[in-house]
């Protein structure tokens, strides 16, 4: 009788450990995902709990480790020299050799990633973290890989555990701030930031032998409205690491796949002049051209133009530009800072900006609207598509006034990202900000006349220098 | 005849005459078995498979006339085995086996060596045994996915295979080495069942390309001209 029992029980058993089996990665997702949940909403217990129930799984039979050693040393030496399908060859015979040591499944699932497999560095992430839950290295790979597959929140709950179980905090943090600055990929920036502004209510991991050292504030929003029009500008910390991060990031967004001419232009201040006055102009301006990157909703929202007016960092763009941002960031040749909407309208479609920027030199605004530009040449400079720099050539076709606002209609070709940006004279002086083009025809454009920026109040006589009309053309 | 010692042997005899085609057909019965474990398989039937599981695990483990002496053989073939003889490892694992049919390890070992020469139906028939006996037996699986392999089965290898990974221990190394020969293998039988194997569980894999083909040597390159063009005056 006993036996007729036995037979299946013991196939009940050999049944639910083929299902065990069968559902192995889903369970230890589960518990991945509980943790990074738990992080997001700030619940240490929870994450220590489900650490817990994963540290309590039974251990993997360990391979043949000496085997496995050679494999990863060969793959870490092609790693090192960015050879990732070789390392992965290495890597994935490593982890065959012995799957339960997790800095090898940690180094398959990290190589996955930079070969772009993110399904298969999630995966992989997942199986080491059950191995080692408290690998802050798998964790910061976890993170990329949800930033990388756009999937935000969770990139920022695993970051996030990545702190908390890093044993150099403070490193970690810098590490955060790099990705938040340099990443490609809008989700891992974003998602960097994100834990980074979450960090403060992070403790360290027992175990860890220092307090974090990065305790940044969470950002403000710019006060923007008309309300905030002739107040004082206020000084922005530069060691604000949130700032740092929006001043680093712009070094990354918008940059040409050509060397960056800004560079060039801000190592030689006294470039050599040149005959053709394109090029004089294209030297001049190029440093007080500023790229305008917008954030909304902690994302890099939108691209503009802006021109520095005064030497003392005030910047004047569209409206349109920056008129969803939470936060902006600005940057004038090599100089970057976070920047105030410090005065705006919508007719004109025009927006003052305060940054800490310091410069030498500054657009002059000229004064003139009348029939006497219409024929001359002009130089457009701005950042279309974040093209950063580009620089084309017209002439005043004509002058239009739409919505009583005086416009300067001009031939030289424009693209999104051009907004706000200045229309130049042979004389260097500004005739306009380019606002907008017909989507029918050929470059018709249109700039806000530069009489219209003076009298609809966003000129500081005080800051911003002005001038009618010197040269013939 | 009416000697009782006489009467006691024959009915012996009767009884092992009987065995024989009793053992025969369990054993037939047994392949079909795994066969229809490794069909279901390949059709992605998990319950089929789990079925015909059961079927197997419920038949009793042959016992064979020296397990003891059994064990030694399979020692020494494994020995011969590392010292790269599988000549010699084949001889002795064979005695393992008919020395105790119900070695798992022996049978196992068996199949590889009978791969290893070469000698793919026997390879197969000695790694059903060892799946009849053990039908969890992940390792087993895998070796037989490869004599599929050989043989250009491809519906068998991707059953043979989505078992490996279904009875594997550790399902992600199993998963790795599965993408491994997905992406890497050169035969194309297992290379695809690999893949397909991948696909049925769902499990991210490259997209394969194709490896180039091998340079023909009869063709010479397109920038050296055999003879050079000439034009009429």
């Amino acid at each position: 009788m006993k036996t007729r029992w036995a037979l299946p029980a013991l196939l009940l058993i050999l049944a639910s450990t083929a299902a065990i089996s069968a559902g192995q990665y889903e369970k230890l997702d589960y518990y991945i995902q509980q943790m990074i949940t738990a992080a997001v909403a700030k619940d240490q217990a929870s994450v220590q709990t489900f650490r817990e129930q994963l540290d309590n799984l039974p251990r993997r039979e360990p391979g043949d480790s000496a085997q496995a050693r050679s494999f990863r040393q060969q793959g870490l030496d092609r790693l090192t020299r960015n050879n990732f399908k070789e390392a992965l060859a290495a890597f994935r015979q490593a982890f065959i050799a012995d799957p339960a040591d997790p800095d090898i499944a940690g180094q398959l699932s990290l190589t996955y990633l930079r070969l772009r497999r993110l399904k298969e560095a999630e995966r992989l992430a997942v199986y080491t973290l059950s191995l080692a839950p408290g690998q802050s290295a798998t964790w910061f790979t976890l993170g990329e890989v949800y930033g990388q597959a756009g999937d935000v929140q969770r990139a920022v709950g695993a970051f996030a555990n990545a702190y908390r179980f890093a044993p150099d905090p403070a490193q970690l943090a810098g590490q955060l701030r790099e990705l938040a600055t340099t990443d490609a990929a809008d989700g891992v920036r974003i998602g960097a930031l994100q834990a980074l502004q979450s960090l403060q209510a992070i403790p360290p991991a027992p175990a860890a032998p220092d307090p974090p050292a990065f305790t940044p504030p969470r950002p403000t929003s710019p006060e923007t409205g008309a309300g905030a029009a002739g107040s004082a500008i206020e000084p922005l910390s530069g060691s604000n690491p949130l700032i740092h991060s929006l001043k680093q990031g712009l070094a990354h967004l918008g940059k040409p796949s050509t060397p960056v001419p800004s560079t060039t232009i801000a190592r030689s201040p006294e470039p050599a002049e040149s005959d053709n006055p394109g090029q004089r102009i294209y030297r001049r301006s190029l440093p007080l051209t500023c790229l305008i990157v917008t954030f909304r909703n902690g994302k890099t929202d939108n691209l503009g133009t802006g021109l520095l007016a005064s030497t003392d960092g005030l910047v004047l763009t569209n409206d349109h530009v920056v008129e969803k941002a939470d936060n902006l960031a600005v940057k004038c040749g090599d100089r970057e800072s976070v920047a105030k909407v410090r005065r705006r309208g919508k007719a004109p479609d025009l927006a003052l900006l305060s940054t800490t920027i310091n410069s030498a030199d500054s657009f002059v605004l000229n004064e003139t609207y009348s029939q006497d530009l219409v024929g001359r040449d002009i130089f457009v400079i701005g950042n279309p598509y974040g093209l950063e720099g580009t620089f084309s050539t017209g002439v005043i076709s004509g002058l239009r006034e739409i919505d009583g606002v005086r416009y300067i209609q001009i031939s030289a070709p424009i693209s999104p990202g051009n907004s706000g940006g200045p229309v130049i004279l042979r004389d260097g002086t500004v005739i306009g900000i380019t606002t907008m083009g017909l989507k029918v025809g050929q470059n018709l454009n249109f700039a806000i006349a530069a009489a219209e920026v003076i009298a609809a109040g966003f000129f500081d006589p005080g800051r911003m220098k002005s001038q009618p009309l010197k040269n013939k053309p | 005849m009416n000697n009782p010692a006489f009467q006691r042997w024959a009915w012996l005899l009767a009884a092992w005459l009987a065995a024989i085609p009793a053992f025969a057909q369990n054993s037939e019965s047994n392949r079909f078995y795994v066969q229809q474990m490794i069909e279901l398989a390949a059709a992605n039937d998990e319950h089929g498979v789990a079925a015909m599981q059961r079927m197997l695990e419920q038949n009793p483990r042959p016992a064979g006339p020296d397990p003891g002496a059994a064990a030694a053989m399979l020692q020494a073939g494994l020995a011969a085995l590392r010292q790269n003889d599988p000549n010699a490892a084949l001889v002795k694992l064979q005695q393992a086996v008919q020395l105790d049919p119900g070695n798992v390890e022996a049978a196992n070992h068996l199949g590889l060596v009978y791969r290893k020469l070469g000698q793919l139906p026997e390879a197969e028939r000695a790694l059903q045994q060892a799946l009849s006996l053990e039908p969890v037996r992940a390792v087993a699986w895998f070796q037989l996915a490869q004599v599929y392999g050989l043989q250009n089965d491809v519906r068998r290898a991707t059953g043979a295979l989505a078992n490996t990974y279904r009875f594997a221990q550790n399902t992600m190394r199993a998963e790795e080495i599965l993408r491994n020969i997905a992406e890497n293998e050169a035969a194309d039988t297992l290379r695809n069942a690999a893949l397909a194997t991948l696909r049925a569980y769902q499990l991210p894999v490259a997209d394969v390309i194709v490896p180039p083909l091998a340079p023909n040597s009869d063709m010479a390159p397109m920038t050296t001209p055999a003879r050079p063009l000439r034009f009429a005056p």
